[in-house]
């Protein structure tokens, strides 16, 4: 009983908070949405024993990415609402045939298995707590590379935003 | 000795190769040398052979060329027999007086050389055609010679009446040519072969289905190749061509290629009671059509063209009732005696500087002595006067049709009225060129040269003489031929007291045509008597318009194939194929800009393409689980 | 019991990704769509998660980070270049750049 409450509720945050993104007029509701639904996303992590991942997420994404995104939308400042007519031809009709295919293949696959996946592999029996040193035994000795590549990435993009967001106008002026 | 088969035939083709190769490099006399020594080769060659033959009995000589086609076998063969023979000494000896001739015919025109080479690749395929070994080889050498032919006829090519006279004769002869070629696909397909013998030999010894339709297929050939009706009217259009060509093309050799041909299936041709229907009916119906037409032509050279049809329907009536012999035989000597008349026509134009109207000729004995005697030979011959060549090969064809009785009484009958007729328009011809007296200038004209007086004396003499060759007393030709006809049903003459009586009446008629025709235009007995003929004038106008024979086939064939033609080629060539063609590019060029549309540059459209075909891959997954494996 | 299993975190990352994705078509805005990608990709790090616990093994949670990390930096950059589009045109509307049209 527990499990499925415990289940459901952040769940439904979920749903709730992704439709109120992609639903909503003003942009910073948009943001609120996507907080709720990252938030909600960290519990049902824990409820999945990663802990740590649930905790990296929070900071992360919560934190630091959408703060940024508050950032840019408080700085870009969208006054108009946007047009509520789709301007391109077509688009519409595309986009609801897509709709339907999406829903239809999701029901399908949901109705045809009775609501029970048919995965090839069965679950074991165990359950591993996702632990920082776990994580780190592993993250540091067999996925070095990978996580040396990853800095790099951050470090170029980073460079690339101070790039592209430079303005060498009023730079020079000073 | 084969191999100087080979040396005859092609002598006349390397001879037109070295002309033409050496036609700018040399004057007219050299190519003159030239080509009458080539000429005189092949005869001396030709005799040689015949001599051969007649040594040996007129066993034939056969030569195989080598092998075309392994299975069925089909070779490239000749045979030299006597039928080939004759026609080979004729071919040969008629080339070189003709040529004589063109020296100086044809001489001081621009077109020289040209003219000797095609008269050389004549001479050759005509001899392909007689040589032949079988129908494949024949056929060859038919297709060329008409081809040869048109090449002749148009041979002033920038006059246009010249051009139109090539088309329609070699238009015509094509399709005799199909039913020829048809003719050739069911014999290859009925016996397995082309070869004669074996051709022959399977006729002889089976039953005869199907036999009728393949001698029908050759007699079409023969139609178009020998100008009988209905495939005629090329004949006398060809005498657009040059005078000299006339003579060997049109009254010697080509046009009697189909008699040689009928005669050469004689052995399928006996048992086809149908196709011997055919043929003589034919023969008769051009006979007269074309004697009828001859009576008031204006024209020298026309006359003799109607005349030559007319002879050819006596020699296909001669092989419809059974005589092939006598049709042989008067082949030889009309051969002669027509191409007497054509080359004395030639002189005349040639002194009356291209004068073809006789009406504006007249009592040209005067000027023209020797030409005038040796036309009147021909005459003479023509009419079937005795003792000259024409009278033995006539009388003996009329005498052999009357001989099968029954309905050829009346074939008989018939063809004395040609005869007549033949002896008319003949005498009219020679009395209104040379001898009756009309006010037109003639003053500045004068004998011909030397270089065509000859052949007209060599022409002359053997008009007189030819046709001891075959008379009732001294059967020389029909030995000739015994060989090559000795499993065949000759009709033969009649015996005694009839065939005298026949002799005199055909004499009488003869005779009687000439007299009518001395009557009419000279004494002008009409006037005379005042003597009316009713229809004078339609009579006159049906014969000048060939029984408007000619318009009747304009409107029938010409008009419907060009409106035929011009329909295809606006609506199925214009609308569908280029359609096609067009519609195929443009349909190009609308779908790629349509296509093109869909780079719409936006983001959200291609999310949605994006998206749309991932779904349809997962579907498909679905669908099919095992093409995950 | 019914016990939550496996196959319901699969379904929940799912309509997550469905969610994501219909956004991405309807809206115009840049930013939003940025958001929507966010959506798309906190999806997949359920779905790594899940595997992490069906399988019993500990790389589905690292993959996780690797994803994090990336999608961090993608933000970045992505917001940089909105930022200086936005200096140009003075409204966020992907709509107005057409400038690859065919």
């Amino acid at each position: 009983m527990l499990e499925i409450f415990l289940f459901a509720v952040p769940a439904g945050l979920v749903i709730l908070g992704a439709l109120i993104v992609i639903f909503a007029k003003n942009p910073v509701h948009n943001s609120m949405g996507l907080v709720l639904t990252l938030s909600s996303l960290a519990i049902i992590y824990i409820t999945l024993n990663a802990t740590f991942v649930a905790m990296v997420q929070m900071l992360v994404y919560a934190g630091a990415v959408m703060t940024l995104f508050l950032f840019v939308i408080m700085m870009i400042g969208v006054d108009k609402p946007e047009q509520s007519k789709e301007e391109i031809k077509g688009q519409t009709l595309l986009v609801s045939g897509t709709l339907l295919i999406l829903i239809g293949i999701i029901s399908y696959v949901i109705i045809s298995s009775g609501f029970k996946w048919d995965l090839y592999f069965s679950p074991v029996e165990y359950s591993l707590e996702g632990t920082p040193d776990l994580i780190a035994s592993t993250l540091f000795t067999e996925w070095i590379l990978p996580f040396e590549i990853i800095s790099i990435l951050l470090i170029v993009a980073t460079t690339a935003a101070i790039a592209l967001a430079y303005d060498t106008k009023t730079r020079k002026h000073k | 000795m084969e191999n100087l088969i080979f040396v005859v035939i092609f002598l006349p083709l390397l001879t037109a190769i070295g002309i033409q190769i050496i036609s700018k490099l040399v004057n007219e006399l050299l190519l003159n040398f030239l080509t009458i020594n080539s000429a005189l080769l092949s005869f001396t060659l030709a005799s040689g052979m015949f001599a051969f033959l007649l040594m040996n009995k007129f066993e034939p000589i056969h030569l195989e060329f080598f092998t075309w086609i392994p299975n069925p076998e089909i070779l490239f063969e000749f045979t030299l027999d006597g039928l080939s023979g004759i026609m080979m000494i004729l071919v040969t000896g008629l080339s070189v007086v003709i040529q004589i001739f063109s020296t100086s015919y044809m001489s001081k025109d621009e077109n020289y050389s040209r003219y000797f080479v095609y008269f050389n690749v004549f001479v050759f395929s005509m001899l392909l055609l007689v040589m032949s070994g079988n129908f494949l080889v024949m056929f060859f050498g038919w297709e060329l010679v008409g081809l040869s032919s048109y090449l002749l006829i148009s041979f002033w090519s920038k006059k246009q009446s010249a051009a139109r006279a090539g088309n329609k004769a070699f238009i015509l002869n094509r399709i005799g040519d199909f039913g020829f070629l048809v003719g050739l696909m069911l014999t290859l397909n009925t016996f397995g072969t082309f070869n004669y013998e074996k051709v022959f030999s399977a006729v002889l010894s089976e039953n005869h289905d199907g036999l009728s339709i393949i001698v029908i297929c050759f007699i079409i050939g023969a139609f178009g190749k020998s100008a009988q009706f209905p495939l005629f009217s090329w004949l006398p259009d060809a005498m657009e061509g040059p005078t000299p060509a006339s003579a060997l093309i049109h009254a010697a050799t080509m046009v009697t290629a189909g008699v040689f041909m009928l005669v050469r299936i004689s052995p399928m041709l006996q048992f086809s009671e149908i196709g011997k229907l055919i043929i003589i009916s034919t023969g008769l119906l051009t006979a007269l059509i074309a004697a009828f037409s001859a009576i008031n032509q204006d024209d020298i050279k026309k006359v003799l063209a109607y005349s030559t049809i007319s002879q050819l329907g006596f020699m296909f009536i001669a092989i419809g009732s059974g005589a092939y012999v006598a049709a042989i035989f008067h082949l030889v000597t009309h051969a002669f005696f027509k191409a007497l008349l054509f080359l004395g026509a030639g002189a005349v134009i040639h002194e009356m500087h291209h004068e073809q109207n006789i009406h504006k000729m007249g009592n040209l004995k005067t000027k023209m002595p020797i030409t005038a005697a040796m036309m009147g030979i021909g005459t003479l011959a023509i009419s079937g006067i005795p003792p000259l060549a024409g009278f033995w090969s006539k009388d003996e064809i009329l005498a052999s049709t009357f001989s099968n009785g029954g309905i050829y009484y009346g074939y008989w009958a018939l063809s004395l009225l040609a005869a007549f007729m033949t002896a008319f328009y003949m005498g009219r011809h020679w009395l209104l060129i040379f001898h009756k007296e009309t006010g037109n200038d003639i003053s500045s004209v004068h004998e011909a040269p030397k270089a065509m007086i000859r052949p007209l004396i060599i022409l002359g003499i053997f008009s007189v003489f030819i046709g001891f060759i075959n008379t009732p007393f001294f059967h020389g030709l029909e030995k000739v031929l015994e060989e090559t006809l000795q499993y065949v049903d000759i009709t033969h003459l009649p015996e005694g007291i009839t065939l005298i009586v026949l002799a005199l009446v055909s004499i009488g008629a003869g005779f009687s045509g000439l007299l009518l025709a001395y009557l009419i235009y000279i004494v002008d007995i009409f006037s005379y008597f005042k003597i009316k003929i009713p229809f004078k004038e339609e009579i006159k106008e049906l014969s000048s318009n060939t029984l408007y024979l000619n318009k009747l086939g304009e409107i029938i064939f010409v008009k419907s194939m060009k409106s035929f033609s011009r329909k295809t080629a606006v609506i199925i060539d214009g609308l569908m194929i280029d359609g096609v063609v067009n519609n195929i590019s443009s349909l190009f060029y609308n779908s790629s800009q349509k296509i093109s549309r869909s780079q719409t540059g936006l983001v959200r459209s291609y999310v949605v393409y994006f998206g749309l075909f991932m779904l349809l891959l997962i579907g498909l997954f679905i669908a099919t689980p095992w093409m995950l494996n | 019991m019914i016990e939550v299993s496996t196959d319901w975190y699969l379904t929940l990352a799912a309509v997550l990704f469905s969610i994501g994705f219909i956004g991405m078509m309807i809206r115009k805005n840049a930013l939003i769509m940025f958001m929507c990608i966010e959506l798309m990709l906190n999806s997949v790090n359920l779905t790594f998660i899940t595997a992490s616990k069906h399988f019993g093994t500990i790389e589905g949670q690292i993959s996780v980070f690797f994803v994090l990390v990336v999608a961090a930096a993608e933000v970045v950059v992505g917001l940089a270049i909105i930022v200086s589009i936005f200096k140009k045109q003075s409204s966020a509307s992907v709509d107005l750049l057409r400038t690859s049209r065919g």
